[in-house]
Parts: C-alpha cells; structure tokens; sequence
C-alpha cells in the first residue's frame, strides 16, 4: 500500500516516468552517481520520516511481496517502450531504470527488515490496549494473555524478581482469564453457578519452574489456560515469557477443586457449573515432563531445619479471610539455610496444600535438604530440599519440594547505571 | 536519559553498498508518545556514566511521562488482585509501594540511578545517598481490584537540610483525588550512616528537575503531616512482640523495605479497630534501618478519638459531614535494645 505510494513518488505518473527515462539525462533517469544519491537519499527519508508508512508496511508485509512483485511488472509496463530496448542488468550496474527498481528495492527490504526486528512485533496495534495491562483472550484460542511490568519493589533481596512476585503474577492473571471470559460471579474466582452454590475453588497443587528470574524493567508476557483435571477437578497452566526477547521465564500447572466456602468441604463439580467452564478447556501442557513424584512428609527427625513462630500478617488475608496461597512460599522459604539463599536460586518449586490457615494460626516451617543430588543440572551444585508447613499441633498445611541451582553470574552493568 | 532512538543514515554520499552491508536501524515506533522523553535537554551533571544503557522495554512501554514542563512526573496503575485486603480494597502497604514506584520512576526518567538510590553524580562521588525522614499519606477512598490510578509525584526543597517529595493519587476514570502524601528525605553518607548535611551545589543538581515555586500536596497550614509526634514510652496500651523481617521485605539493598514499617505498625493495632474502621491517615518518622537479623517491638497507645465535622475539602459530595474518628500513636524499637526504629500517628474513620 505505503509501497504503492512510495512508489509513486517516483512515477509521479506512468507518462512523464517513461518519458523521463528515454530521455536518460533528468534528474529520474540520471545515471551519474550524484543523481543517484539523490534518489537514494530521497529513498531513505521517504523510510524513515515515513515510518508511517513503513508502519503501514509492517503490518501489511505478506502482501509486500505480492505488490512487489506486481510493481514491477507495472514498472515494466509502465516503460514497455524502454525495456525492450535496454537488456534488464543487474541493479548494481545502474542503468536508469534499475537504479530506481534499485530504489523500490530497498524501500521494501527496510520494511521488512523492520517487520521482523524484534522491537517491532506485528501485534504492535494493540500494545497500547495491554499496555494497560488488563490483558486480552489471544484471538481465535482460549488462552489469555496479559503483560506485567518488573516493579522496584518487587525485586527481592538478589536484585531479581521474587518467587512471590512472579507467583502473584499467575494469580493475577487467573483472575483476570476468568473475568474477561465472563465467568466472574461474585466472589474472586468463582463463576456465576458456583456463587449460586456457596462455591468457590481452592488450589491443591502447584508446580512452578523459572528458568530465569527477570529483573527490574523488564516486561513479562503470560500466558494461560485452563483444562479438566480428573472428574472433579480444574487444572490450570501458565507460560511466562520476556515480552521482548521470547525467552521463557517460567512454566507451571496447578490443580483445583470446589469447596463450599461455609461447611469448607470438598465438592464436585455441579453440571451447571460444568457447563460454564467446560467451553474454556484446552488440551495442552505448559510442563510436559512433570514431576510427580510423591512428597514424603518431613518429621522432625528427618527435618534439618526449623522456623518456629511463623503468624499471619495483617496483609496476609485475602478476601476470603484466609492466607493467600502465594504467602506460603515466603514461609516455606523462612526455613531454608542461608548458604542455599545465598548461592542458588529456585528453579522448581511443588507445593501440595492441605489445609487452610486464617489469621490466628501459628506455623511452623521445616526444611530437610537432600544430599547434593542431580535433581537440577549441573549435579554436585544442584540442591533439592523438601518442606513442610505445620502448625503447633502438627496439623499438616503445605508439603513441597523446591530444586536450586547455582545463581547464574549478574552482568555487571545490568543493576545501577 | 530517555532518547528517541535515532535512525543511522548509511552513507549518504557516494554510491550505493550492496544492499547486505546497509546498516537500516529502525527509527523509534511513531506512535511512543513524544511526551516520554523529558522535553527539556539533559542536565550537563546527567552524563552518560548515569544513563540507562538501553532502553528497555518497560521504559518504552512505561506509562509513565514527564510532564510538559518537566517538573512532575505521572503514571497509571492497575490494582492488581493480590493487592487488595479482606474488604476488597486496596491496602495501605499496596498504594505504599505503589508511591515508592513511581518514585522510583520519576528519578529514573530524569537520569538518576536505577539502584534504588536516585543519586546524582555528585553525591555519588561523596558517597551520599537520600534516606527518608518522615512519610505521611491520605486517603479519602481506597481503590478496588481493577482501578486505575494516576499517580502524579514531584520534588521540592524542602529547608536546608532536606527534600521533600509529593504525590497526588486520583482515580483515572472519576478524576477524583482519592489521596495525596508527601515525604522528607535527607542525605546520608554511606560508609558511616551519618546524616549529613550538603553544600548548596549538590542539593542544586537534584532540584534542578523540581519546580521552584512552591507546590505542596498539602497546602492546608494545620495539615496533619507537619505534626510532630511523640514517643511513646514502654509499655503502651497495646503491643506487639518480637516481629522479625522475612526475607521477602528485603529490598534490593539489603535493608527492611520502608512499606513493612507500616505493616508492623498495624500489627499492635486490636483487630476490632482494623475490622470497623478504614485507615485514613498515617504519619511515620523514620529514625533508625532495620536488617534482616532485627527483632522488633511494636506499641500502641490511644491519642484521641471523637467526632469531627469535616468540612467541604474533606467529603466527597461537597457537604460538610460527621465523621467518628480515632487516632493512635505507635512505636517501633528493637527488642534487645529498645533503640527507637520510627514513631508514628494512625488516624482512622468508622466504617461499619
């Protein structure tokens, strides 16, 4: 389109190009090597103060091809009469009228080199839409999308974002994938039949694996779904990306079921209930070599470490009068010997919850770290602990299991300016 | 310092490469708002030594600007899920760090560090960094899961010794002023953790971003955030033993996060007080840091508490109102020493 216009510029009309090159001494058809810098100059600002229409272009790239093609047949016919006669050479050799197919050329290649530059996504138009951050159903699946932007106070003590941070991210996002699909009933989570219910979904098992922690700045894309989980129960994936290089940061899975928010028993799946979210369900696996190995119970003979005294904060509750399940990580981490913190970082963590806690309790955290295995590569530096989260009476809470590996080295210019 | 990215022009004279050595950098995307990049040419102190090496892509897509004369700086925030507390609003701690963002920002778009410790290259060089010294916020209604905020923040000299940093924070879609804060901050020195007071030069370089005539968040003259507080002596009507930092209110210069103060200050609070009521202020002076390794004591006492006819500036429907309303004093020490960590004044509305 642009590159119809672009080529106008320099066919002003059919006729006088024509004319321009039989004659072969007018600024068009010049041959001289000042003639053509003045093209090419022109070519280059027609680019780039036209990035509109190189924009245009970008959006448009399949069809470049199909118009540069068809321009230069209408090149060729525009100057039938010259062709004929001048034997078509390569455009480096520079007779008039390659030197401004030359031209054409480069316009386009600068176009789609722009395309495929990596700052230059095709799903450029609507960023200012989830720049906003609301986030947005992918066209033509079932999986949403939202990006989030690496705040200050979300990086932790390494100077990367947090386990927490990246985990509230995956919450946020759940939340949103439902709302936007139309399935907020009232009550986070829930869907219109279950709050008819009493209903609300609880999380029984999360498996998360970062790959790289991102760091203040940055912009991470995720991305995620939900499928049938058994008979009774949902899972739901998620696939986090760096929004600018592709990389993947994380990917995890969880499993949740219904519970009735008054008797806090367990539920099935009510039909009606069914009906609403079966239509969202997606076959795919965000984690395709789980690991599910059972999760040995830690006691205190077998448990290395131990936290006492571990309380609720006023900030902890969330809506429903409990403990976010983002905030046992934090306790589960309370336990976990410094030299670890220090020097390794997570990169996988499964956590099965088994009770709820509200804001009275009193927890424990324990830590049993396994012989230096070769849970995550490379072995002898990979660590593999498992927990347990327990309160005084030893009422189980949260088992889980978490693999580190050695902090990868930090670029020195990467933190402070 | 934010700069658009300027397209390299291959060779302009002389004839043309072939195509595969033509260096075609892409110009900066014509819609990023002009507005992102300050209008105004760089300081001659912001030099490269304190530029961001590249733009990233969050300070492209940041919705965060100058404004036009360059003196305050704005960006929208969405409330995000986990930010919000048992009734459905967004906590204190939320729009705490929220403030301290885009702060953080603002210091960063003008060319300050991205360290967390805004410095200029003077006092980088005198190993001088901003502490706070006091925090006051309001709030007149709290946000729920999905708003957006626009939070406005500038800078302004504060007396001598000292800056002072504002915000207003209003609600995108009504306009509406939903709270407003203002903070001080002093110099520290690094190495010894002394305040320090600072030549007229330094300070110069910082406020060369800040608007000169007087602007204040709360220009009212018996605002509440210029009242002083008093300590409050052991044991307090309420308290609250023994709170211990968790790795995860660290921030990135290993120091306790100033947003956890606030949360360990409610921590003394008797629940019935944060179940019907809604906090509508809280002042804090920050006297000592706080590491990982510190246990923490927590008081709290009474001030005052009654009814209070607020006037038109006050409500939201522009009618004077009635209003119940208590106000505590509070106290934070290490529990070994008992030497001072911050006091502080909550002020708080009946809700329910």
């Amino acid at each position: 389109m642009a590159a119809a216009a672009a080529a106008a510029a320099f066919f002003p009309t059919p006729s006088s190009s024509s004319s321009a090159s039989a004659k072969g001494s007018t600024p068009l058809g010049g041959g001289g090597p000042d003639k053509l810098d003045t093209r090419g100059i022109k070519s280059k600002s027609m680019s780039s103060s036209g990035a509109m229409q190189v924009k245009a272009n970008a959006q448009a790239a399949p069809k470049i091809n199909g118009t540069r093609a068809g321009l230069k047949t209408d090149v060729s016919k525009t100057e039938d009469d010259v062709l004929s006669s001048t034997p078509r050479t390569f455009y480096n050799q520079l007779p008039d009228w390659s030197v401004l197919l030359a031209a054409i050329t480069t316009i386009f290649l600068a176009a789609e080199k722009q395309w495929t530059l990596l700052d230059w996504k095709p799903k450029r138009p609507d960023m200012l839409v989830d720049a906003f951050d609301f986030g947005r159903i992918v066209q033509d699946s079932l999986v949403f999308r939202q990006n989030f932007s690496i705040r200050s106070y979300e990086i932790g003590a390494d100077r990367t974002a947090s386990i927490e941070t990246l985990m509230n991210h995956l919450q946020e996002t759940a939340l949103n994938h439902v709302k936007t699909a139309g399935l907020l009933g009232d009550g986070f989570g829930s869907t219109p039949e279950m709050s008819r219910r009493n209903l609300i979904w609880v999380v029984t098992k999360m498996q998360v694996l970062v790959e790289r922690y991102p760091s203040w700045g940055d912009v991470v894309e995720v991305d995620t779904w939900v499928s049938a989980s058994g008979k009774n129960g949902m899972r739901r994936d998620w696939h986090v990306h760096d929004s600018q290089t592709g990389q993947t940061i994380t990917r995890a899975t969880s499993v949740w079921v219904m519970m009735n928010k008054h008797t806090r028993r367990l539920s099935k799946i009510p039909e009606e209930a069914r009906a609403e979210i079966e239509p969202h369900f997606i076959e795919r696996s965000a984690i395709l070599d789980e690991d599910s190995r059972k999760l040995p119970k830690l006691e205190d003979e077998t448990a290395d470490f131990v936290r006492e005294g571990l309380k609720p904060r006023w900030g902890d509750l969330d809506v429903n009068q409990h403990v976010n399940n983002v905030k046992y990580i934090g306790w589960v981490l309370e336990s976990v010997p410094m030299p670890i913190l220090e020097d390794h970082e997570l990169c996988e963590l499964t956590l099965e919850y088994r009770r709820e806690c509200g804001r009275d309790s009193v927890l424990q955290s324990l830590t049993g770290v396994n012989a230096r295995c070769a849970a995550a590569a490379p072995p002898e530096t990979g660590v593999e602990c498992h927990h347990l989260l327990r309160l005084a009476d030893g009422a189980e809470i949260v088992r889980g299991r978490t693999a580190w590996r050695p902090k990868p080295p930090r670029s020195p210019g990467e933190i402070a300016a | 310092m934010l700069s658009p990215a300027t397209p390299t022009r291959s060779a302009a004279v002389g004839s043309l490469p072939p195509l595969a050595s033509r260096r075609w950098r892409s110009p900066a995307p014509p819609f990023l708002p002009r507005a992102m990049c300050p209008p105004q040419p760089p300081p001659a102190w912001s030099t490269a030594a304190s530029k961001p090496t590249k733009s990233t892509t969050a300070e492209r897509l940041r919705l965060g600007r100058l404004a036009a004369d360059g003196l305050s700086y704005s960006e929208n925030f969405i409330v995000r899920c986990y930010e919000v507390g048992t009734n459905k609003t967004a906590t204190i701690d939320a729009i705490a760090n929220l403030l301290q963002e885009v702060a953080c920002n603002h210091a960063q778009s003008v060319g300050l560090t991205r360290d967390g410790f805004s410095t200029t290259t003077t006092m980088r060089k005198l190993g001088l960094i901003w502490v706070t010294s006091r925090m006051h916020i309001e709030v007149n209604r709290y946000p729920a899961w999905g708003d957006v905020l626009e939070i406005e923040t500038w800078g302004q000299q504060e007396d001598r010794i000292g800056t002072r940093r504002d915000w207003i924070v209003k609600d995108c879609s009504s306009g509406a002023i939903i709270g407003r804060a203002t903070s001080k901050w002093v110099m520290m020195n690094q190495e010894t953790r002394k305040l320090q007071r600072v030549s007229d030069e330094v300070r110069e370089e910082f406020l060369t971003f800040c608007p000169r005539a007087l602007r204040l968040a709360f220009p009212e003259e018996d605002s509440a955030s210029l009242k002083k507080i008093p300590k409050l002596e052991d044991p307090g009507q309420y308290s609250r033993h023994g709170l211990v930092p968790r790795r995860t209110d660290l921030d990135m210069n290993q120091h306790v996060n100033h947003v956890t103060y606030i949360g360990w200050v409610l921590e003394s609070l008797p629940q019935r007080i944060i179940d019907t009521h809604e906090l509508q202020a809280i002042t804090l002076d920050y006297r000592r840091e706080c590491q990982h390794s510190d246990v923490v004591d927590s008081l709290t006492s009474l001030e005052s508490e009654g009814m209070e006819i607020k006037g038109i500036n006050g409500s939201s429907n522009g009618n004077p109102s009635q209003e119940d309303y208590c106000q505590f004093l509070h106290f934070l020490k290490l529990s070994g020493s008992g030497l001072e960590i911050s006091r502080s004044r909550t002020r708080w509305r009946l809700v329910k």
